[in-house]
């Protein structure tokens, strides 16, 4: 067996026990809500006066809009239902995992 | 004279009539020579008697001119946003996000923005072809503000490009097991975006304030109005170390009145004179006279020609 077999046959190896085990998804799922979180505090500084808070540097942020357009909405109803801090700490625990 | 010359001063006081004699006159130096008219008004076309667009229109040998306008500039880059806008997000969203865009091309601060976008636009593009670009600006406030941009807009883009690089980051090692690509980072179309931006925020910056090439002139008349606001404009300005080159004294009155109102006209004058003589000591001090006649493309190389006591 030549040296690329033996590699793609470990790889297949980890990739077996990780589906197996699960060991990623936990930390995976923490970091992608991590980095919702810093997307979500990213859109606001660019389009923070769609929900009233004037932004003096709204116009320089209209050229992304393009590429955010797509987030947008579901940023609006996130940043709209932020009412309680509890129930949104407590959707930090993952209790199932 | 520094490279990039701006005129400034108080409503009325003859900045078009100044910036547009210092550009012939520089354009007969044998300067090649950028004349950006930023005042709404837009009265260049109107001294040369030329139609000068948003473009830029040779007037004489040596000599080019641009009239800029935010509101034009504006409407360029909604139309733009909203063209990128067609190719990237599904028909439904693009009607609900060009309504936002609307908004936006009405609220306050939009076509100043954008005048200012143009304004850094050709200070950065145009300042290798050209060996002088003088700016007649909107009256005095307006200048200071542009002086204050990079800076404001130097920090804005600086937190951005860190919080979207976080972002990018956390995601490319929830998707490579920890692992963080550093090509996702470069290859973000967002961070692309911001990077542009920045750099051309930095290179005006650099030209203004660390190469030293920008330059005050400010435009006053022998009154009391125009001489308080240029004391304040001026310490603002030499906050932000941009130097103040010299002032010009418009309208200064013949001598030998006759007249009764207008002996006591010239006498005020003198002493306004002798006012502005102390209040700005160690700038140079230049005196145009009050004109006969409108300035206009056939008298304005005798007046171009008086700058050179001036230089």
């Amino acid at each position: 067996m030549d040296n690329e077999k033996v590699k793609e046959f470990l790889n297949n190896f980890k990739l077996f026990f990780q589906g197996a085990t699960d060991f990623n998804r936990k930390s995976q799922s923490l970091l992608m809500k991590e980095s919702h979180n810093e997307m979500d505090d990213f859109i606001l500084l660019c389009f923070g006066d769609i929900l009233g808070i004037p932004i003096p540097t709204s116009y320089y942020s209209l050229e992304l809009l393009p590429l955010i357009a797509d987030d947008l909405d579901g940023w609006q109803r996130r940043m709209v239902s932020r009412l309680y801090i509890w129930g949104e700490k407590w959707g930090d625990f993952d209790l199932d995992a | 004279m520094n490279k990039i010359v701006f005129f400034g001063g108080k409503g009325g006081v003859g900045k078009t009539t100044c910036s547009a004699s210092y550009a012939v006159f520089s354009a007969k130096s044998g300067l090649k020579t950028l004349l950006v008219s930023t005042d709404p008004a837009h009265s260049t076309s109107d001294i040369f008697e030329k139609k000068i667009k948003n473009e830029i229109t040779n007037i004489l040998p040596n000599l080019d001119a641009i009239e800029i306008s935010g509101e034009k500039e504006s409407k360029i880059y909604m139309d733009n946003v909203k063209i990128s806008l067609k190719n990237v997000v599904s028909p439904v969203i693009v009607k609900e996000i060009n309504k936002q865009i609307d908004a936006a091309s009405i609220s306050p601060g939009t076509e100043e923005a954008a005048l200012f976008d143009k304004m850094i636009e050709i200070i950065t593009e145009k300042n290798d072809e050209y060996d002088r670009i003088i700016f007649d600006t909107a009256p005095t406030g307006h200048t200071v503000r542009l002086l204050t941009l990079p800076e404001l807009l130097g920090a804005w883009l600086d937190t951005l490009i860190k919080k979207r690089s976080k972002s990018v980051t956390l995601m490319s090692m929830a998707n490579h097991h920890g692992q963080t690509d550093k090509k996702d980072i470069d290859n973000d179309e967002v961070i692309k975006i911001l990077r542009k931006r920045y750099e051309k925020i930095n290179k005006a910056k650099k030209i203004m304030m660390e190469d030293k090439l920008l330059s005050f002139i400010f435009v006053i008349n022998a009154e009391k109005l125009p001489i308080d606001e240029t004391v304040k404009a001026i310490n603002i300005l030499e906050k932000y170390n941009v130097l103040v080159d010299g002032i010009v004294v418009n309208k200064i009155l013949p001598e030998n009145m006759k007249d009764d109102f207008w002996k006591s006209k010239k006498e005020q004058e003198q002493k306004y004179l002798d006012i502005i003589m102390e209040t700005f000591k160690g700038k140079k001090i230049f005196k145009l006279p009050l004109l006969q006649e409108d300035m206009k493309s056939n008298n304005i190389e005798n007046i171009a020609d008086k700058f050179s006591e001036f230089n």
